[in-house]
C-alpha cells in the first residue's frame, strides 16, 4: 500500500481542511463557552443531530466499515445495523433520562446515581480503557493515511500520526479552538459521498444515489469476474451475526462519549429530536460505506489484481483504494484522505481529553493524591494525555485486528459495563452501589475472557470478545440485580430523585 | 414502613403514574418493533439461503441491490429512523396532553378558590 512519493496535493488538502476547522473553531469559540475542550454549538435540532453525528464519525465509520465489507461482504452488515440500531435503545431508554440527571460524564452519573465513590472511580477506569481501545482503532486509521500521504511504512507512520494528534490538540488548546460540529459533519459527509458519486458516474451506475447504484457493481463482479462474497451465513452462523450486531448496539448505548452528548442539550425535547437527526446523518454514512468496499473489489478486478486478498491492511484502505484505482482526480482522493484524517483526529482528541479529565478529577485526587489542588489536577490531566497518546501509539504499532474490529472491542467493553450501569441506574430504583460495582467488574471479565482461551481451552467455545455483550450484558444485569437484592437498598434521597426528577411520577 | 419504601422504587416492569405507564408502554412497542425487524429479517435471509440457492439471493434484487443487502443495509436503518420519529411524536403529544391537563386543573382549582 505504501507509495514512495509524498502526495503533495492530497497533503495540501488535508492541511487546508484542518486549517478550515481551526479558523472556524476560533470564530465559534469567541461566541460560546467550551465544554471539556471539544465545544459544540447547538443551534436547533438539526444542529444537535449534526453534533451527535460529527461526534460519532470516526476512522471506524469512515474507513473501517468499508474495509470490513471489502473483506467479509454481508457479515459487515452487522456493523451497519449495530451502529444504527443502538440509537433506538439510546433514544427510548436513556436520552431524556440522562438529560434529567444533569451530570456531565459517565463517572459523574455513576457516582451520583449509586452514591458511591468506588463505583465512580471504577466507571472512570473503564471509560479510560474504552478510550484507549477506541484510540487504537483511530491511530491505525491515521497511520494508514499518513503512510500513504508521506510514502512511509506503517510503523513510522504510527509515530508521525501520534505526533500530529498531540500537536493538533496542543495547538487547538493553545488557541482556544472550539469545534464547529455542524461544519465538521457537513464537510465530512461531502468528503465521503462526493467521490462515491463520481465513481458511480464513471462506471455508468445510478450515480445520483450511489447507495443503491453499487448493486450493479455486485452483479458485474459476479458476471464478469466470477467473484462473489460467500452466502450470508455460509461462514458465520446467524447467532454469531446477531451476537456482533447486538454487542455493537449495547455498546453504542454505553459509550461514554456518545452518552455525554445528551447531558448538554438545551431541552429534553431537543435531546429526543436531536437523536433522530443524528441517526439520519449517521445512516447516510452507513448507507454509503458498503459501496466503497464493493467498488474497491471491482476496480481491483478490472485492474487485474488478485481478488482473494485477505490482507487487513489492504482492506482498511479500501476507501482510498477504490478512489485511486477508479482514476478520480487527485484532489478527490485528497478530499477522502482529509475526511478520514479529520474524523479520526477529532474522535481521538475528544476521547483523550475526556480520558485525561476522568483521570485528573475521578482517579488522581481520590486514589493517588487526595490533597491535590486545582493546579495539580491540570498538570495531571496534561501528563495523562501524553501518557494515553504513548500507550495508544504503542498498541497501534501491533494492532490486534482491523479498524472496525478494534472499535468493536471498545463497544463490547462499553456494552458489558457502562450500558447495564446506566440502564438499571435509570430504570430500577433498587440498583445499588455493590450491585453496580460487581456488575461492572463482571463485565470487564466477560469482555476479556475470550483472550484467555489459550490458557483456559474451555473459553474457546465463547463468542469472540467483539461479540461478547450479546450474552454478557444480560449476564451483567443479572449480577447487578442479584447483588443489589442481597445488599441494603440505596438511600431514599436517590429513590425520590429518580421518581420525581427522572421519571416524573409526581402526580401520584 | 418497608412497604412504602418498596412502593417508592422505580421499576421498568412496574411503572408508576399515568405518565410513566404510558411511556413504558410505548417503549415496549418500539423495542418490540426494533427486535422483531432485526431478528426477523435475518431469519428470512437465513431461510432463503438454506432453502434456495445462493443464485436466488443474488438474483432477487431491489433497486439493483441483492435483496439481503437491501433489507439489512438499507431498510433496517430506515426502520430505526421511523421508529425514533414515531416514538418522538408520541412523546410530544403525550407531553402536550399532560401540560393541557395540568393547566385545566390549575384553572379549575383557581375558580374553586374564588
Amino acid at each position: 500500500m505504501t507509495e514512495s512519493a509524498v502526495q503533495l496535493l492530497p497533503l495540501a488538502i488535508v492541511v487546508g481542511m484542518f486549517a478550515l476547522f481551526i479558523v472556524s473553531g476560533l470564530r465559534t469559540s469567541s461566541r460560546q463557552a467550551s465544554e471539556y475542550g471539544v465545544a459544540g454549538g447547538y443551534t436547533g435540532r438539526i444542529g444537535i443531530g449534526a453534533a451527535i453525528a460529527s461526534n460519532w464519525m470516526s476512522a471506524a465509520s469512515f474507513l473501517g466499515l468499508a474495509g470490513m465489507f471489502y473483506l467479509t461482504g454481508y457479515y459487515a452488515m452487522a456493523f451497519v445495523v449495530g451502529w444504527t440500531g443502538g440509537y433506538v435503545l439510546l433514544l427510548v431508554l436513556m436520552a431524556t433520562q440522562i438529560r434529567r440527571f444533569g451530570k456531565y460524564t459517565a463517572p459523574d452519573f455513576v457516582g451520583f446515581r449509586y452514591e458511591s465513590e468506588a463505583a465512580r472511580t471504577l466507571a472512570a477506569i473503564i471509560s479510560i480503557g474504552i478510550a484507549v481501545i477506541y484510540g487504537v482503532a483511530q491511530f491505525r486509521g491515521i497511520a494508514l493515511i499518513v503512510s500513504w500521504l508521506f510514502g512511509i511504512a506503517y510503523t513510522p507512520a504510527v509515530v508521525v500520526g501520534a505526533a500530529l494528534v498531540v500537536g493538533f490538540v496542543v495547538v487547538s488548546g493553545a488557541l482556544g479552538v472550539a469545534r464547529n460540529q455542524k461544519l465538521h459533519y457537513f464537510v465530512l459527509i461531502t468528503a465521503f459521498i462526493l467521490p462515491l458519486m463520481l465513481m458511480a458516474r464513471k462506471l455508468g451506475y445510478f450515480w445520483i444515489l450511489p447507495q443503491f447504484g453499487y448493486g450493479a457493481a455486485i452483479r458485474d463482479l459476479q458476471q464478469q469476474f466470477g467473484f462473489a462474497w460467500s452466502e450470508p451465513f455460509a461462514t458465520v452462523t446467524p447467532f454469531r451475526w446477531l451476537a456482533l450486531c447486538f454487542t455493537l448496539m449495547f455498546g453504542t448505548a454505553g459509550l461514554p462519549h456518545v452518552l455525554s452528548r445528551f447531558y448538554m442539550v438545551p431541552s429534553i425535547r431537543d435531546a429526543r429530536w436531536g437523536v433522530v437527526w443524528g441517526l439520519f446523518f449517521i445512516a447516510l454514512i452507513y448507507w454509503s460505506a458498503p459501496a466503497y468496499g464493493v467498488l474497491a473489489r471491482l476496480f481491483e478486478a478490472r485492474g487485474g489484481i488478485v481478488l482473494n486478498s485477505s490482507d487487513p491492511m489492504v482492506a482498511d484502505m479500501a476507501v482510498l483504494s477504490a478512489a485511486r484505482y477508479s482514476g478520480l482526480p487527485l484532489w478527490c482522493i485528497g478530499l477522502l484522505a482529509a475526511g478520514g484524517m479529520s474524523a479520526a483526529f477529532s474522535t481521538v482528541a475528544g476521547m483523550f481529553l475526556t480520558g485525561s479529565a476522568s483521570f485528573s478529577y475521578d482517579i488522581y485526587p481520590r486514589l493517588i493524591r487526595p490533597n491535590a489542588s486545582e493546579a495539580d489536577k491540570v498538570v495531571a490531566a496534561k501528563g495523562f494525555f501524553l501518557l494515553l497518546a504513548v500507550i495508544v501509539m504503542t498498541l497501534a504499532l501491533r494492532p490486534w485486528g482491523m479498524i472496525a474490529e478494534i472499535a468493536a472491542l471498545a463497544f463490547a467493553l462499553a456494552g458489558n459495563t457502562i450500558f447495564p450501569a446506566f440502564l438499571l441506574g435509570i430504570w430500577w430504583g433498587r440498583a445499588n452501589a455493590p450491585g453496580v460495582i460487581s456488575g461492572m467488574l463482571a463485565g470487564v471479565v466477560i469482555t476479556f475472557a475470550p483472550f484467555l482461551a489459550g490458557i483456559l481451552p474451555f473459553l474457546a467455545s465463547l463468542p469472540p470478545a467483539t461479540s461478547s455483550a450479546f450474552i454478557g450484558a444480560p449476564l451483567v444485569i443479572l449480577v447487578m440485580v442479584a447483588v443489589s437484592l442481597l445488599t441494603p437498598p440505596p438511600g431514599d434521597g436517590i429513590k425520590l430523585f429518580l421518581a420525581r426528577n427522572v421519571h416524573d411520577t409526581a402526580e401520584e | 414502613m418497608e412497604e412504602s419504601r418498596t412502593d417508592r422504587e422505580i421499576s421498568f416492569f412496574r411503572p408508576r403514574g399515568t405518565a410513566m405507564r404510558g411511556e413504558v408502554r410505548v417503549i415496549w412497542l418500539v423495542l418490540a418493533g426494533w427486535f422483531a425487524a432485526i431478528v426477523g429479517i435475518q431469519a428470512c435471509v437465513y431461510l432463503l439461503e438454506i432453502n434456495y440457492s445462493e443464485l436466488l439471493l443474488e438474483e432477487m434484487t431491489f433497486f439493483n441491490l441483492p435483496i439481503h443487502f437491501w433489507l439489512t443495509g438499507q431498510v433496517l436503518p430506515l426502520w430505526f429512523i421511523i421508529l425514533c420519529v414515531l416514538f418522538n411524536i408520541w412523546m410530544d403529544r403525550h407531553a402536550a396532553r399532560r401540560l393541557d391537563g395540568a393547566l385545566r386543573f390549575r384553572v379549575r382549582s383557581g375558580r374553586e378558590d374564588e
